[in-house]
């Protein structure tokens, strides 16, 4: 319709550039415009007078207005408009069509495959067309570009899309060839994480048009897709592993599903629950125990339903790193408590922990439980090596003052350099009773403490999680999210509690207590600080949860195991090692990456790094990882795995030929299964594509017109045109109108 | 009857009918039996909610009292020297807690007297072994010779048909978590020290027993042959040796401790 009335295609306007070719300035036609306006005017005065009963001043001005108009219709044609553009010359300028030839694209669709639709296009007389004008190269593109002769070497069988990396190729080419344009024909399931800003612009700098066609469904009917499982990297032996997943369907809105997690053949934990809305993302969690040491591949899994159309997205695979070594932790209490003989019974079950206790038992002795046989023997640490030693603290009725100033600052250097993990309990002298809130100790309580004594009471409080605990692993002592909400407020009250004021900015409370009369307040209360975390359980008196409750509850066990497991997550050693992902699809270039840190912590800059990596079929190789010049203590190295599967990295680091420590990592790399997913057209993608580089994106019935508008280019060579516009029919159609109209008028009016 | 008796005997029925209800509202001031007559006053602070409180077992017995033993003066003076001792939080006064009541799992640290004598219950039996399964400790005391240790273990099989009853050797932490005890002797009772020896019936050597949870700690601290409670009760008695008091003011100590460290 538009190209009915303008006489060109929409595209031709918007790359075209509006000229006049009669040859006479612009300032002559606003002063004839000028001229006629007056000249009409005079007309329809005398007009006016003639006929005050018939046409009133407004009436007249009407008429006057719609003459004027049709004079600038005439004026405007008389200046002769055109459009100037940019034209590809025939014969001279390669067209680049690039055609998806992932797996994606051997996906059934009604009529065949995507594939057989863009066979199907391209030989409709498509590629003929484009050829009598251009010189045309076919492509097809997977995980790089490669060029092809004919349509039919197409084989859908591409393990991965690389949309970025393909388009970046083909400008690569037009840096030293005339290419005009490019055609992408695809599903625009791209999963290389999608086109990054640069290639669009080294696109639009060169002024390449990206035409795009897209292919394939833009909704499954009925399928269940997994959009993301997120798993820690790694864990501690025996630890509980949170496994959350995301998914949506369509066509099973309100059926129950089974969610799993596998280690092979043996399952680790499922659950079944209802699906969503159609199109609706949907979280679901899973709890299940991470094993014995070692790297562990599972399986996070949605069962596939009747009449699926995609069977192979409803499984992921995940890499964890399940860790032998037991982490340490340090716990002080300044005088006998329930607290501290249940919280020591809790953790003495955990394999994966070490506790040490010093417990104040009078004014001067301690009473040292948990550690070697000359640990904290002068008393609490106060050297960086004694108490870096720990990953976690935990500090239970105990004053500020207890501690000197450089054993306060110590600690907090334990937290903020060496990244450890404290932990402050409720008591008789801590926190505001104990002086906290005033000395260096107060930066690293996750709340503001009350400015006043007497906050300890020994009065009950019934507990709740909030919503953050319900989300969070550390506070799951049921597997199911909606069961432990409902265990939670089922404990039995704590025995007493402390005010804990308010929670600081960017602190989490992860649990709330309700003291009869006081409303709610915090209970616990978590925060990340420097490298490490810290957390405040406001009460001593969970010892009730063990004591009250039936034999064989273990509510109050799992909840201060993995307290305590929390407190020494990602509490690392001298060396931490990483990688960017810990699954690797369709990707061969794995960036290593590792801090090191000396005895004290501090970032280690004289040290050699190598990482020995043993990969499938027990292949090895050593990297050496370089410092980078902008992070201290940072070391880096690119590597590629060549093979899919799994591998083991280990991260030495030396200094001379002492150790100053290491670290071990795992990843996978696997080829084709990205392509499983996200199989519906990505028309969005598509689009945005072709509109920031000038471009446009057809659906495949519209490929017809491809070759006619695909001229208009400014990239490769061109010469200027000039396209008429004096001769839109839109033009003769308005003066029809407006003359039309007129006499409409004068007839309504009786005045003709 | 003579007017003159009838008056007489009415006042003294009046007069017996008061000193009973002074009786009984004592005796359920705190639920149990004062076993002396002399006024003990309820110090200022009785109300004070604490960490520790000195918990008295009530438990049934032929002789309706046994488990008010020493009490209360026993337990107080008691407290007064774990108050100044260490940094447990302790009250002035005693908790007496029944062996029929799920107040018992409130009081993580308890002690019975007289066990030798005590006759629980199959009902009180299960609620005792699931306290301690729970981590409740029991600290028994004051039974002497072959005769009560039986008495005490016909009530103790039914409550762990199946765990041994152990000595406690010198290395046990049990000895060693506040004071070190690897020196202790028989801790006598008053009416055996005033009749010129330490040990009462056929109890003649103390043993330092108990029985163990599944991890090796002590649940059942078991003082045969010997009274602590005395030893408490009798703290401010000239007579009474101080070696013995400060003995026994050690050992419960320490088994305090380590009913709150293990």
């Amino acid at each position: 319709m538009f190209e009915l009335l303008f006489k060109y295609p929409a595209s031709l306007f918007s790359k075209g550039q509006f000229v006049f070719l009669a040859g006479w300035p612009l300032w002559a036609l606003g002063v004839c415009l000028a001229v006629a306006a007056i000249a009409l005017a005079y007309p329809f005065w005398r007009e006016h007078r003639a006929h005050t009963d018939t046409l009133s001043g407004v009436r007249s001005a009407g008429l006057w207005l719609l003459q004027t108009l049709l004079v600038t219709v005439l004026l405007f044609i008389l200046w002769h408009p055109a459009l100037s553009v940019a034209t590809l010359r025939p014969q001279q300028n390669i067209v680049a069509v690039v055609v998806d030839d992932s797996k994606s694209m051997a996906f059934q669709e009604s009529g065949g495959t995507r594939k057989d639709q863009v066979l199907q296009a391209l030989n409709s007389g498509v590629l003929k067309n484009l050829e009598k004008k251009f010189q045309v190269r076919l492509y097809r593109a997977g995980a790089a570009l490669e060029r092809i002769e004919k349509p039919e070497q197409l084989t859908a069988s591409a393990p991965s899309t690389n949309l970025g990396e393909n388009l970046k190729q083909v400008a690569g080419e037009a840096s030293s060839l005339p290419v005009g344009a490019v055609v992408l024909l695809s599903d625009g399931s791209d999963n290389s994480g999608g086109i990054d800003l640069a290639t669009i612009n080294e696109i639009r700098r060169q002024r390449i048009p990206v035409h795009t066609v897209g292919f394939g469904r833009e909704k499954l009917a009925k399928d269940i897709e997994i959009s993301g499982a997120d798993l820690p990297a790694r864990t501690l032996a025996d630890s509980r592993v949170s496994a959350i997943l995301t998914f949506h369907q369509n066509g099973y809105s309100g059926r129950k599903a089974r969610i799993s997690v596998k280690d092979g053949a043996k399952t680790l934990a499922t659950q079944e629950v209802t699906l969503k809305g159609d199109g609706v993302e949907q979280t679901e969690s899973l709890a299940f125990n991470a094993g014995t040491a070692g790297a562990r591949n599972v399986q996070v899994s949605v069962d596939t339903q009747d009449g699926e159309e995609n069977l192979l997205n409803n499984v992921v695979n995940r890499l964890i790193s399940v860790e032998g070594g037991k982490p340490r932790v340090l716990y002080i209490e300044g005088e006998p408590r329930w607290e501290f003989k249940f919280i020591r019974r809790a953790i003495e079950l955990d394999r994966s922990l070490l506790l040490s206790t010093m417990l104040r038992t009078t004014q001067n002795k301690i009473y040292r439980q948990g550690g070697a046989a000359n640990e904290n023997v002068d008393g609490f640490p106060a050297k960086v090596e004694e108490l870096f030693g720990y990953q976690g603290l935990v500090i239970g009725s105990v004053e500020a003052n207890y501690f000197t100033v450089s054993q306060q600052e110590l600690i907090r250097q334990f937290v903020d350099r060496r990244g450890g993990g404290v932990l402050f309990l409720g008591g008789r002298f801590a926190l505001s009773e104990g002086g906290v809130g005033k000395s260096p100790l107060a930066d690293l309580v996750p709340t503001i403490l009350p400015e006043k004594k007497d906050t300890f009471h020994r009065d009950p409080a019934n507990v709740e999680l909030t919503g953050a605990g319900r989300d969070s692993l550390l506070c799951r002592i049921e597997d199911n999210p909606d069961r432990n909400v409902e265990r939670w407020k089922k404990l039995p009250y704590l025995a007493n509690f402390q005010e804990p004021g308010t929670p600081k900015p960017g602190a989490v409370v992860l649990a709330e207590m309700s003291p009869g009369g006081r409303g709610k307040m915090p209970l616990l209360v978590t925060q990340n600080y420097g490298r490490g975390r810290s957390a405040l359980f406001a009460s001593a008196g969970s010892w009730r949860w063990q004591m009250t409750q039936p034999l064989g509850d273990t509510s109050h066990e799992m909840f201060w195991q993995q307290m305590l497991r929390w407190l020494v997550s990602g509490t690392y050693g001298h060396v931490v090692a990483s990688t960017t992902k810990s699954v690797f699809s369709d990707e061969k270039k794995i960036h290593l990456r590792a801090e090191v840190r000396d005895k004290a912590y501090l970032p280690s800059t004289d040290v050699r790094v190598e990482a020995r990596i043993m990969g499938p079929s027990g292949t090895a190789e050593s990297v050496e990882l370089r410092p980078e010049p902008t992070s201290e203590g940072v070391y880096v190295a690119d590597w590629t795995a060549e093979k899919p599967g799994s591998y083991v990295v280990e991260v030495l680091a030396k200094r001379g030929e002492e150790e100053s420590g290491r670290d071990v990592i795992t990843f996978r790399r696997e080829d084709g299964v990205a392509e499983n997913f996200h199989v519906q057209q990505n028309r969005e993608l598509l689009e945005k594509l072709s509109s920031q580089t000038g471009g446009k994106y057809y659906e495949p019935s519209q490929i017809g017109k491809l070759s006619d508008e695909i001229s208009y280019s400014e990239a490769g060579i061109t010469s200027r045109e000039t396209r008429d516009l004096w001769d839109m029919p839109i033009l003769f159609l308005f003066a029809l109108m407006l003359r039309s109209s007129e006499w409409l008028l004068r007839r309504k009016w009786g005045v003709v | 009857m003579p007017m003159r008796l009838r008056v007489t005997l009415a006042a003294v029925i009046v007069t017996l009918f008061m000193w009973s209800a002074l009786f009984a509202f004592q005796r359920g001031r705190r639920g149990g039996f004062r076993e002396y007559e002399e006024e003990l006053v309820t110090p200022a602070d009785a109300g004070e909610k604490t960490e520790w409180a000195f918990a008295r077992l009530k438990y049934p017995s032929p002789r309706y009292w046994n488990w008010t033993t020493d009490y209360p003066k026993a337990d107080r003076q008691f407290v007064q020297g774990v108050r100044r001792l260490t940094r447990l939080h302790t009250r002035s006064v005693e908790q007496v807690v029944d062996v029929d009541s799920d107040e018992i799992y409130n009081w993580p640290w308890i002690y019975a007297v007289e066990v030798g004598r005590w006759d629980l219950t199959d009902p009180q039996c299960e609620r005792v072994r699931d306290y301690l399964l729970r981590g409740g400790f029991l600290m028994v005391d004051d039974f002497h010779g072959t005769q009560e240790w039986a008495g005490f273990m016909a009530s103790m099989s039914r409550i762990f048909p199946d765990r041994p009853i152990v000595e406690l050797e010198n290395n046990n932490q049990i000895f060693h978590v506040l004071y070190d005890l690897d020196e202790r002797f028989q801790i006598p009772g008053t009416a055996a020290l005033y009749s010129g020896q330490t040990y009462e019936k056929d109890g003649v050597i103390p043993r330092w027993r108990a029985i163990m949870d599944d991890k090796g700690r002590v649940m059942v601290a078991i003082c045969h042959n010997m009274d602590l409670g005395d030893a408490w009760e009798h703290a401010d008695n000239p007579r009474y040796p101080e070696k013995a008091t400060s003995l026994a003011y050690r050992i419960a100590i320490n088994y305090i401790i380590y009913s709150m460290s293990h």
